[in-house]
């Protein structure tokens, strides 16, 4: 990619919500993440792109605390996610193209669950909120199992935000939807980010990143090589040097 | 803290609901205990035929043995779900200890293998010729001690999900084998407390102290190491 | 440095294995006082202690890896599980053929037969699982392999306890004749557990140069 911006957002670590602080991955002798540092203030979305194997997913994996960064830290609105993860984790929540419910359970059953994993209060009544909220009302008794690929990533968002996150990390979840799931996918994010809250999403489709989001992070293979906000790129230019750029990495 | 005990609850209901509804595990585990007693007895004809009183001898290794492979069957599922949909990533999302998780899937194991019980011991004390020990209490308390026991190791390692079948059957069987010659002797007390001089481990109490022993070094061994298990 | 001791440990074993034959030789029973099989014990206790030890240096190369996840632990686990299972294998073997020698039968369910029997078993066990194709990255492997470390260290002594509370038909009862069998037995020892020793650190920089080759 050529002459582009890089404009980074320089926020104080105490009042990001999501504060990605020089970390650093290799898997064997691989280097995947060198030296990532990224600040998300509270209300922002991000769109982090880059080409397959870039290191997306790894990145989102550790700020969510699921692998540890060989160095560096991740904060959640200030609490790190390893050594205080009691306070950070009821702070996030993920979405990944996996739903990450049980088959077995019915809807019902399958909130009611995360909600208790999570200490919510009067988990019934915000269940069924949530059931109304992603329009799974009237699938409240049936097994995950018999859901069709849309609704079960309805169930997915709904698992998601049980416990009211500020942080909502979304890990390709575009994958394998059709345009009415992808519709109300596109429209929980707006109004999660409506309502103050942080989203941080991966993906390899830079015009669904760019339509969700207010700031688009590039990621190639080690480092981040652009960050702006989407109020400061022009879109037609940037998404024509974006494609070049990938297709030249292919 | 805090989370524990919502967690905890919540961790074993969702199991035991899941287990109940799939209605695969209990009746491939009765099955397969079932077929292995059969087996063994049959394999023990000539044996019986020269020592009368050797059916409750076979007959306790033959309900261990059962245990063993059906309990080890058992585990393996209960984390195989968790792995469809990546469902522990849930979990581990969640702000919930690896100890908690550990102790409520142990819970569902031994829970598993009583349930099972239920219907093997009748079973056994039938093929086998058994008569039913008067201290019954006794007989569920043994087992019990070795239903921890299998469970204990068996939560541990069937958590790695790159431990799969034949690989988590030996590495939990070596554990547990020392375990096997107490228990096996215990319950041959109590199957057969007239021919007691034929037992490996004449004493009861030493029997019993020692699955306690086994059990407390194992349950607090595995729960500090289950966060690598599940981790990585 | 390394060939200096690795020469030297094994001239030890040999030395000492030239004196059990002669200073140091062990009678064989009354019935057959030239049998020379009884010296194999000089081979036997040394192993189970090198085995042993061997055990301990796992254990606490699995606790290290799990504690800093920096390789050099996971390279002395598995340097430490070959050589003690090796050791285990002639623990085993020189045991089976004492008591055969010594009593009949090849084998019978005594305490300390059962602990080698299954001291073996806990290394092939590891040593399967070090070299089984797991998925998954070579972290998740020495992650695997230290768990199963430290588990199977605290099965040992189960194991013996267990076997304990059988009672012992056979208790082998052994005492010095005399001085120079004493001598040999603890050359014998420092033979064996120098070559341990050295075969452990040479195993383990064989495996730092394999890893520092497949970096590059």
């Amino acid at each position: 990619m050529t002459a582009i911006n890089k404009d980074k957002e320089k926020d104080s670590a105490d009042n990001a919500a999501v504060s990605v602080d020089s970390v650093s991955k290799a898997f064997a002798a691989r280097l995947v993440l060198d030296n990532i540092s990224l600040g998300v203030a509270q209300g922002q979305s991000v769109c982090v792109c880059g080409v397959n194997g870039a290191g997306k997913s790894t990145l989102l994996r550790i700020i969510a605390g699921l692998m540890q960064p060989d160095a560096g830290s991740v904060r959640l609105c200030g609490h790190n996610i390893r050594t205080n993860p009691e306070k950070a984790k009821p702070q996030l929540g993920v979405i990944s193209h996996k739903s990450m419910v049980y088959p077995d359970l019915t809807v019902f059953e399958n909130l009611s669950f995360f909600a208790n994993l999570y200490g919510v209060k009067d988990s019934a009544a915000r269940v069924d909120e949530l059931l109304e909220d992603v329009g799974l009302s009237s699938y409240r008794y049936d097994r995950a199992t018999i859901l069709s690929r849309g609704l079960l990533q309805r169930l997915a968002i709904a698992r998601a935000l049980v416990h009211r996150p500020i942080v909502l990390l979304a890990d390709e979840p575009f994958t394998g939807l059709d345009a009415e799931a992808c519709q109300h996918l596109i429209s929980v994010l707006a109004n999660f980010t409506d309502n103050g809250g942080t989203t941080v999403m991966t993906t390899h489709d830079i015009n669904i990143g760019m339509k969700c989001c207010d700031r688009v992070v590039v990621l190639d293979r080690t480092r981040l090589i652009f960050d702006a906000m989407m109020c400061d790129i022009d879109t037609i230019s940037f998404t024509q040097d974006y494609l070049s750029y990938a297709r030249n990495k292919n | 803290m805090k989370y524990f005990w919502l967690s905890f609850k919540a961790i074993f209901v969702k199991d035991i609901v899941t287990e109940l509804r799939a209605k695969q595990v209990l009746p491939t585990m009765i099955v397969l205990g079932m077929l292995i007693v059969w087996i063994l007895r049959i394999a023990s004809e000539a044996a019986t035929k020269v020592a009368p009183e050797s059916p409750p001898l076979i007959g306790a290794a033959a309900l261990w043995i059962a245990l063993l492979f059906s309990g080890l069957l058992a585990q393996e599922k209960s984390f195989a779900t968790e792995h469809q949909q990546d469902c522990i990533y849930g979990l581990l999302l969640a702000p919930v200890d690896a100890a908690t998780i550990y102790l409520a899937k142990l819970l569902v194991n031994v829970v598993m293998l009583c349930i099972f019980e239920l219907i093997i011991v009748p079973v056994v004390i039938v093929f086998f010729q058994l008569i039913v020990p008067d201290r019954w209490f006794t007989l569920i308390a043994v087992l019990m001690l070795g239903n921890i026991g299998i469970s204990a190791v068996g939560t541990l390692f069937s958590a790695i999900v790159q431990l799969r079948g034949s690989l988590l059957s030996i590495v939990v069987l070596v554990i547990l084998m020392p375990m096997m010659i107490p228990a096996t002797s215990a319950l041959m007390m109590l199957f057969a407390p007239s021919h007691s001089a034929l037992v490996p481990v004449s004493s009861f109490a030493s029997a019993i102290k020692y699955m306690i022993a086994f059990d407390a070094v194992f349950v607090t061994a595995c729960w500090l190491l289950f966060g690598f298990a599940i981790k990585e | 440095m390394r060939r200096i001791l690795l020469c030297l440990a094994f001239t030890l074993v040999l030395l000492s294995m030239w004196m059990a034959l002669t200073l140091g030789r062990i009678e064989g029973p009354s019935a057959n006082p030239d049998s020379v099989v009884r010296n194999i014990l000089y081979a036997h206790v040394p192993s189970a202690i090198c085995a042993l030890l061997c055990f301990a240096v796992l254990l606490v190369a699995s606790i290290g890896y799990l504690w800093t996840s920096k390789p050099k632990w996971d390279r002395l686990a598995a340097a430490s599980a070959e050589v003690g299972a090796i050791f285990a294998t002639i623990l085993n073997a020189t045991g089976m053929i004492f008591s055969r020698a010594e009593w009949g039968p090849w084998w019978t369910p005594s305490a300390r037969l059962i602990t080698s029997a299954i001291l073996w078993f806990l290394y092939i066990v590891y040593l399967i699982l070090r070299t089984a194709s797991l998925p998954g990255s070579q972290h998740r492997r020495a992650q695997i392999c230290a768990v199963f470390g430290i588990i199977a260290f605290l099965d040992a002594p189960m194991v013996y306890i267990s076997a304990r509370l059988i009672p012992d038909i056979h208790r082998p009862n052994f005492s010095f004749g005399s001085s120079w069998q004493r001598v040999t037995f603890v050359l014998g020892m420092v033979a064996t557990l120098l070559l341990g020793a050295v075969l452990i650190w040479l195993r383990t920089e064989i495996l730092k140069n394999k890893a520092r080759l497949e970096k590059e």
